[in-house]
């Protein structure tokens, strides 16, 4: 902008003192252009309130996913509970016992010996041996010997002469005759129980 | 001026107590403080480990870990309304209604911590709080309770043990409990108002639990079941005292089932007799009687000094030292076989044939057939039975020894040694692990350690085989019940007198056995029964015999092992 103007100076008289003096430099004062403030501060303001905004709404979500994942562990947590449950009722419906008992009751029984059937040949192999009655096995233990004061028969092995005046008492299904010698036996059985249990406690 | 200055050194005093309180604050103990700090609002929760399964060897459970609550009440909450919360807590979860209403109100002064249930599965636990919640209750909180479920009741019981209130009391569940209990875990994380829900992007550690490893038996559970009746069937039938039956692979030494009755229901260990508790089969001993004959002439005929037609002249009885030995039949002079010496089971026989071997010779033998040496299958508290040193045995207690009395062994030994004959000499060691599992004891014990070892060759197991078909026979043998129809059964009965653990003496009582094989020309199982002073009279043929059959029957069909069509023995037992 300076560069241009070297040059007249050396060749311009001093004819127009006044328009020289007028075209000296002089400080300008600047001129600043006034940028419109509002839409700044709006967008300065907006940012901020979205920022904020969005943080809260960020720590409500995270808040609100939290109790979600509290919520759901707890839900796995039962449903992980009432699987261990059905598998342990499963269990114990898989136990051979009951599955034997059912099989019992339906008239199954575990055979003596096995016989192979040969499908291709239609031949069995092994000793055919019917599988009666007497092949189920006593899967229940015996019902335990009740206390003395619940069956309060007489001790009938110490009286043993007088037992037949008894008997009848105890089974009046059969014959007094018939039977002496079997409830007496029986009888020595029931007390005999309850003496050895405590001995051996 | 003077105010001035009152006013400075006043403020410089404050500031002083301050800068000493800082002082004390951050430089003496500041972990303290930061802990205390952090303390509030976190909460701790700490992951229960789940106890690993006990499996039978087809992975079915034989105890298995579900989890459960403690149910706690707080007495400051709970004991002004105890009774109306008592008899709703009974009534859910079945426990007694003044034991709860005491829990409720504190066994002791000021008590903020009371046990109302335990072991409550989380699904009953969960709906009753849910319903105290209801009803408006408070002082109710649950807590972590694994509980321990034994899905099939007694089976195996005897080996797998059983549970104390928190720690494991017996069996498997105690020899392996490092394996078997994991390492608990522990959560830390910021909580609001102690309600479990996590303030997010806090402070959170998770140390996850360890899960206890499974432990693999090699018990069949069904064949486990099926043995333990039969057992029980006959012990209750002959009013015996105990008995104990054992089957195993012969080729592997799996041990498929170990039965012990009378026995318990693992569930509730503390019904039962203290007595039944651990393993009687491998805890205690007694004298094996006559199947021990069978290590006798096996010996005899692996050593050369015996073989299956030799010859001898029985007498009616034989005067030996100290003592004249009898048979267990009347009888005149009669010309046995070893073959009818085995059949008949005839000690003057044995006795006669033995002669032949020192006694060094003998236990060297017996040892290697594993007698006098603990099994290791990882029961607990196992006995090693009593074999007298070789170098120490007199000719009487070598004549007594060679028919089966003067020495005890525990079930396990015996079958193992039964089932080295079945194996064709070669001793295979039981196993009751399968895989490995180390004991508390530090012992490895399972399939992966089994050792074979050659003990007698294999004509001389072969031909004491042939021997032992001869006791099933119906003619020549003694115990003809232990038949398995359709299959050749080798088989040795033994019907000991027994020590009577109070006197210390012979009492009388007999311990009657059966051990034997099948298919006795290509051997699958070995089965080894024992009944303990059985009240009926009877022998090993007749008592143990049947439970043999059936139980033998049973395995042999469940493996689907068909009848081989061998030709039987046709070994003479007289000349």
């Amino acid at each position: 902008m300076s560069s241009p103007a070297l040059q007249p100076r050396t060749r311009v008289t001093r004819i127009a003192q006044e328009a020289v003096d007028k075209a000296r430099l002089t400080v300008v004062p600047r001129v600043r252009t006034r940028a419109p403030r509002v839409p700044f501060v709006t967008l300065v303001s907006l940012v901020l309130v979205a920022g904020i905004v969005g943080l809260l709404l960020f720590n409500t979500s995270m808040q609100q996913a939290s109790f979600t994942a509290s919520s759901l562990e707890n839900q796995a947590d039962t449903l992980a509970a009432r699987e261990q449950t059905l598998r342990m009722e499963l269990d114990e419906l898989r136990n051979p016992q009951r599955v034997a008992l059912e099989a019992q009751q339906m008239g199954m029984v575990i055979p003596a010996a096995p016989v192979f059937l040969d499908l291709e040949t239609g031949k069995t192999t092994g000793v055919r041996t019917p599988a009666t009655r007497e092949n189920a096995i006593q899967l229940l233990p015996p019902a335990p010997v009740k206390p003395a004061i619940l069956a309060p028969a007489p001790t009938i092995v110490e009286a043993a002469p007088v037992v037949p005046e008894v008997s009848p008492e105890v089974s009046p299904e059969v014959s007094p005759e018939t039977t002496t010698q079997g409830t007496t036996e029986s009888r020595a059985k029931n007390t005999n129980k309850p003496g050895r249990k405590n001995r051996n406690r | 001026m003077l105010r001035l200055r009152i006013g400075f050194v006043l403020i410089a005093m404050v500031l002083s107590f301050f800068g000493a309180r800082l002082v004390q604050l951050q430089g003496v103990d500041p972990g303290s403080y930061a802990a205390m700090a952090a303390a509030e609002g976190a909460v701790k929760v700490p992951l229960e480990a789940e106890r690993g399964d006990i499996l039978d060897r087809n992975g079915i459970p034989l105890a298995d870990s579900i989890k459960g609550k403690m149910i706690i009440a707080d007495p400051a909450l709970t004991a002004a309304r105890a009774p109306e919360l008592a008899r709703l807590l009974s009534d859910e979860l079945s426990v007694d209604y003044f034991k709860t209403l005491t829990a409720l109100r504190g066994r002791k002064e000021r008590s903020r911590y009371e046990y109302v249930a335990r072991r409550v599965p989380s699904t009953l636990a969960g709906d009753t709080v849910a319903a105290l919640d209801e009803a408006g209750f408070e002082g109710i909180s649950l807590q972590d309770d694994p509980i321990r479920d034994y899905p099939a009741g007694d089976v195996a019981a005897n080996l797998i043990g059983y549970m104390g209130t928190d720690e494991p009391l017996g069996g498997f569940e105690r020899t392996f409990d490092k394996q078997l209990a994991g390492v608990d875990g522990q959560a830390t994380w910021q909580s609001n108002s102690g309600k479990g829900v996590r303030i997010p992007l806090r402070e959170s550690t998770l140390k996850a639990a360890q899960n206890g490893a499974p432990l693999r038996t090699t018990i069949d559970r069904d064949l486990q079941w099926f043995t333990q009746k039969v057992l029980a069937q006959s012990v209750q039938q002959y009013r015996a005292e105990s008995g104990a039956a054992i089957v195993m692979d012969t080729r592997t030494g799996e041990i498929l089932a170990l039965a012990d009755v009378p026995t318990f229901d693992a569930n509730k260990p503390t019904e039962a007799d203290e007595d039944d508790l651990g393993s009687r089969a491998l805890n205690d001993t007694y004298e094996p009687g006559s199947v021990e004959k069978v290590l006798t002439a096996s010996s005899l005929i692996d050593a050369g000094k015996a073989f299956p037609r030799q010859r001898f002249k029985v007498p009616p009885n034989l005067a030996r030292q100290d003592r004249v030995i009898g048979d267990w039949f009347d009888h005149g002079n009669i010309r046995l076989t070893l073959a009818g010496i085995i059949a008949q089971s005839s000690n003057i026989g044995t006795v006669l044939a033995a002669d032949a071997f020192t006694p060094v010779e003998l236990v060297s033998y017996l040892q290697r057939f594993g007698l006098g040496q603990k099994t290791n299958v990882g029961v607990r508290g196992e006995t090693s039975g009593i074999l007298t040193p070789g170098e120490a045995m007199t000719s009487q207690t070598k004549d007594r020894v060679a028919f089966g009395q003067s020495l005890s062994v525990n079930v396990a030994q015996m079958a193992a040694a039964v089932n080295t004959v079945a194996n064709g000499g070669v001793r295979v060691s039981p196993s009751l692990i399968s895989g490995s599992a180390v004991t508390d004891d530090g012992v490895t014990v399972g399939t992966d350690v089994a050792t074979r070892t050659r003990v007698i060759s294999k004509q001389a197991a072969r031909g004491t085989a042939k021997m032992m078909e001869k006791v099933v026979d119906p003619e020549d043998g003694v115990a003809p019940a232990a038949q398995v129809p359709g299959y050749l059964v080798a088989g040795k009965t033994g019907t000991a007198q027994r020590v009577e653990a109070e006197c210390g003496c012979y009492d009388g009582s007999t311990s009657v056995s059966f051990g034997g094989f099948a298919p006795a020309d290509d051997a699958r199982f070995t089965v080894y029964v024992v009944i303990h002073a059985p009240r009926v009279d009877g022998g090993g043929g007749s008592i143990t015999g049947p439970v043999f059959s059936r139980i033998m029957g049973y395995v042999l069909g469940r493996y689907g092992v068909e009848p081989t069509n061998g030709t039987p023995s046709r070994l003479p037992v007289e000349w």
